[in-house]
């Protein structure tokens, strides 16, 4: 009866987990009986979306009776990084660990890993590595096969509230920055909603590198790191990027973006209706949808006017598979790679999240099915990233500890927000103070 | 008639603690021939060694273990995993100094700790002052005070933070309405403010309780002395009780400063995370963020070295300067 009460009484999340690991649970108990293989997982999504992953590993738990994944939530994905990197000092490394795209490089030049199509192949999968999507692929293949494997996929777009939009006379965001900008300032100015735009705490991302990519900036030289140590950031030497980061500031400063800082989300200004628009990750499927009271839709990431866009870069993580672990747990790590690539289970997991479907067999499946004339928004970002023929300057970023010099070029950006710096001085800092990075990481890794 | 009872028990139990000590001891014996050695000694260093050797393991897995790790990658470039390391000398030292962003966090983190500890002292010697004014709901009042040290930082900080939350707190729309522009995610003071005033509201506890005790301990008789000389509570607060606890409050201070330089880490975390543009970003604070966060190791040995010794020099003059005018005979 206490048990029933507390659980009514619980916020239905909490519910939620511990229904589902109530239920993993159950699950496991016969399989502890037969000496399931324990193969050990570290993610990196909260919320929602964290939710939906222990379904996936439920559902791969479920599907066979040799290995049990448990995934375990570290914090984000700094926070999952660090993590694995002091346990594997250790030894005690998981066998699976999910990585941003950011960390690529970090993780490929670790020596800490078995590259997850050798480990398929001699565990004796056969995942087709030409199938995955040319964004896709393009990032995560080195020498023609992946580093990793491609798991959650994503590209920013442009969520609106349709409600306000139709208070303020609009019918959908414009294609332009310019247009967008009087939008915003009309439904500002006519007093429909204080805020116009949330920043998301990733706008380095969506509104940043992105929007190098879109317009063809080049971020650094030797293809953006593609070709290449030698690389050196030139973001702050286009025009077109210290305009874009002009702008927001210009909007910040007129109250049109809004910042949502500490103690808040800034998902939330949008999905309590505060803010009429936000610029994020198509992941955000997963929140907004089940989250917002209102119409919303989404859009295609404005361009510059008379500017002819180019493909937006792919955001996420990867799984990659660690060293030092026993063959068992590699051939579970196998198993359930082999489970995550099947379309079914892109298909699923692109249908719950909204992340992008990495394999083009999931694609079609989705186009034959309809999915996407029902939820159109669904299919924006896998458009906006295979849009146009991707040049050296929109096909992705290699920076070696890009995560630094990410933190840096935010932090230096806070100091354009802040007014004590220009855009133009806040982008030379970040390009300046990023390139010793890059020098430092050259220099670690010569030779590689 | 109960307070000479109570007079007799102390006196008992006095006279039988050294006895019972020394038996349990068992070797526990007064200087007899061992000339050199203080009186009291352990005739067989087993014992002494092994009574040692609890602290002594702490100290190794906390101290001689973390700075010799932090020694030998502050003079290296590493990768986080550990595969690859350069040695590069003083390059971590130079970098850090050269780096403004290292200075802005020097400045921050001296002026915080300074602020926050005396700002702390004065409102907890305020409150401890007033405890015995306050005739009804003493215990309420105290309560009250010693409720946010049960609270987690990283709590108390997420609290912290959105009350101030620009957008959506209701203390930051209270302020709004007074026509007082506040936004600690634009404006660096205010971020150092609502850090300032989150740490302080956290520790006030600490010394008050710490307080009270030592005004408590303040002789009575004294007290009343300057009572029948016609001298009011503020005079007598100053003149007879003030002097009396100095040894406390130079305790409080310590406390306080290392309070404040090294353990404000889950407020500053949780209310501002460094932030904006590194304007609340305290040395031990950046320590975490580039060593855990962007995994730039050699730099954050470098940086926890540095900090070390600043530890150490601090504490030694600390008490060489301040110790003589401190009064601890009460």
């Amino acid at each position: 009866m206490t048990i029933g009460f507390a659980i009514r009484n619980m916020p239905r999340a909490i519910a939620r987990i511990l229904a589902t690991s109530l239920v993993a649970g159950a699950m496991a108990l016969p399989a502890a009986a037969q000496d399931r293989v324990k193969v050990e997982w570290w993610f990196a999504h909260g919320g929602r979306l964290g939710e939906i992953v222990q379904e996936l590993v439920t559902n791969f738990n479920n599907s066979q009776d040799k290995y049990q994944v448990v995934a375990v939530h570290k914090g984000n994905y700094e926070e999952n990084m660090a993590a694995m990197v002091a346990a594997y000092r250790v030894g005690q490394q998981p066998t699976i660990i999910q990585a941003a795209e950011r960390g690529f490089m970090t993780m490929l030049n670790s020596g800490a890993i078995v590259p997850v199509p050798e480990l398929l192949e001699q565990q004796g999968h056969d995942v087709d590595w030409d199938d995955f999507i040319a964004p896709v692929s393009g990032f995560y293949l080195v020498d023609g096969v992946p580093a990793a494997l491609p798991f959650n996929s994503s590209t920013p777009i442009f969520w609106y509230n349709r409600d306000k939009f139709k208070e303020a006379g609009f019918e959908a965001p414009g294609e332009t920055w310019q247009e967008v900008e009087k939008q915003l300032y009309a439904i500002k100015e006519k007093g429909i909603s204080n805020c116009s735009m949330a920043l998301a705490n990733d706008f380095f991302w969506s509104l940043i590198e992105n929007y190098a990519a879109i317009h063809d900036q080049p971020y650094g030289t030797l293809a953006n790191g593609f070709d290449g140590l030698g690389t050196e950031f030139i973001f702050n030497k286009s025009p077109l990027l210290v305009g874009q980061l002009e702008r927001l500031s210009k909007w910040m400063d007129d109250g049109v973006l809004q910042l949502a800082g500490q103690g808040l989300a800034p998902e939330q200004l949008f999905t309590s209706g505060t803010c009429a628009t936000y610029v994020a990750s198509t992941a955000a499927h997963a929140a907004i949808s089940s989250g917002a009271q209102f119409d919303w839709s989404a859009a295609f990431l404005p361009h510059e006017e008379g500017v002819e866009p180019k493909n937006s870069t792919i955001g996420g993580g990867g799984l990659w598979v660690l060293k030092g672990k026993s063959d068992d747990e590699y051939a579970g790590a196998a198993a359930f790679i082999d489970f995550i690539a099947s379309p079914e289970t892109q298909v699923w997991w692109s249908k719950q999240t909204g992340y992008v479907p990495v394999t083009n067999a999931a694609y079609d499946e989705l186009k034959s099915e309809g999915y996407f004339e029902e939820n159109p928004t669904r299919e924006i970002a896998i458009l906006q990233l295979t849009r146009g023929e991707p040049t050296e300057s929109s096909r992705g970023f290699r920076f070696g500890n890009h995560n630094q010099s990410m933190q840096i070029l935010v932090e230096e950006i806070q100091g354009v927000w802040t007014g004590q710096k220009s855009p133009q001085e806040a982008l030379d800092n970040a390009a300046r103070r990023g390139n010793e990075i890059l020098r430092q990481y050259e220099q670690l890794h010569a030779g590689q | 008639m109960p307070d000479s009872n109570a007079a007799a028990g102390i006196g008992r139990a006095s006279s039988r603690a050294p006895l019972t000590l020394g038996l349990a001891m068992g070797r526990l014996l007064p200087k007899t021939s061992d000339s050199g050695l203080k009186t009291a000694h352990f005739r067989k260093p087993g014992i002494a060694a092994a009574l040692l050797a609890p602290q002594l393991l702490i100290l190794l897995f906390f101290f001689f273990i973390p700075s010799y790790k932090a020694l030998s990658l502050a003079f290296v470039q590493v990768d986080p995993f550990g595969a690859k390391q350069i040695f590069v000398g003083f390059a971590n030292f130079a970098q850090l100094l050269g780096s403004a962003d290292y200075r802005q966090s020097v400045v921050f983190t001296l002026w915080f700790t300074i602020v926050q500890a005396v700002v702390t002292i004065v409102l907890a010697l305020l409150f401890a002052f007033a405890t015995d004014f306050i005739i009804r709901g003493r215990g309420i009042y105290k309560s009250v005070i010693l409720m946010p040290y049960a609270i987690a930082p990283v709590i108390s900080g997420v609290l912290w933070a959105f009350l101030f939350n620009p957008a959506v707190g209701p203390v930051a729309q209270f302020i709004h309405s007074l026509g007082i522009p506040w936004d600690p995610n634009r404006r660096p003071f205010d971020a150092q403010l609502l850090v300032v005033v989150a740490s302080v509201w956290k520790h006030i506890c600490y010394d008050y309780i710490f307080l009270v005790a030592a005004l408590l301990a303040v002789p009575q008789s004294l007290i009343e002395a300057a009572k029948l000389d016609g001298a009011r509570p503020v005079r007598r607060f100053f003149t007879i009780s003030l002097p009396l606890i100095t040894p406390t409050i130079f305790f409080l201070m310590v406390m306080n400063v290392v309070y404040g330089l090294f353990e404000t880490f889950g407020i500053i975390d949780a209310v501002t995370r460094g932030g904006p543009a590194g304007a609340t970003n305290s040395l031990v604070y950046k320590v975490y963020q580039d060593g855990f966060v962007q995994l730039n190791l050699g730099s954050s040995a470098a940086q926890s070295v540095i900090l070390m010794i600043v530890a150490i020099l601090f504490t030694i003059l600390q008490f060489r300067a301040l110790e003589r005018r401190v009064n601890y005979q009460v």
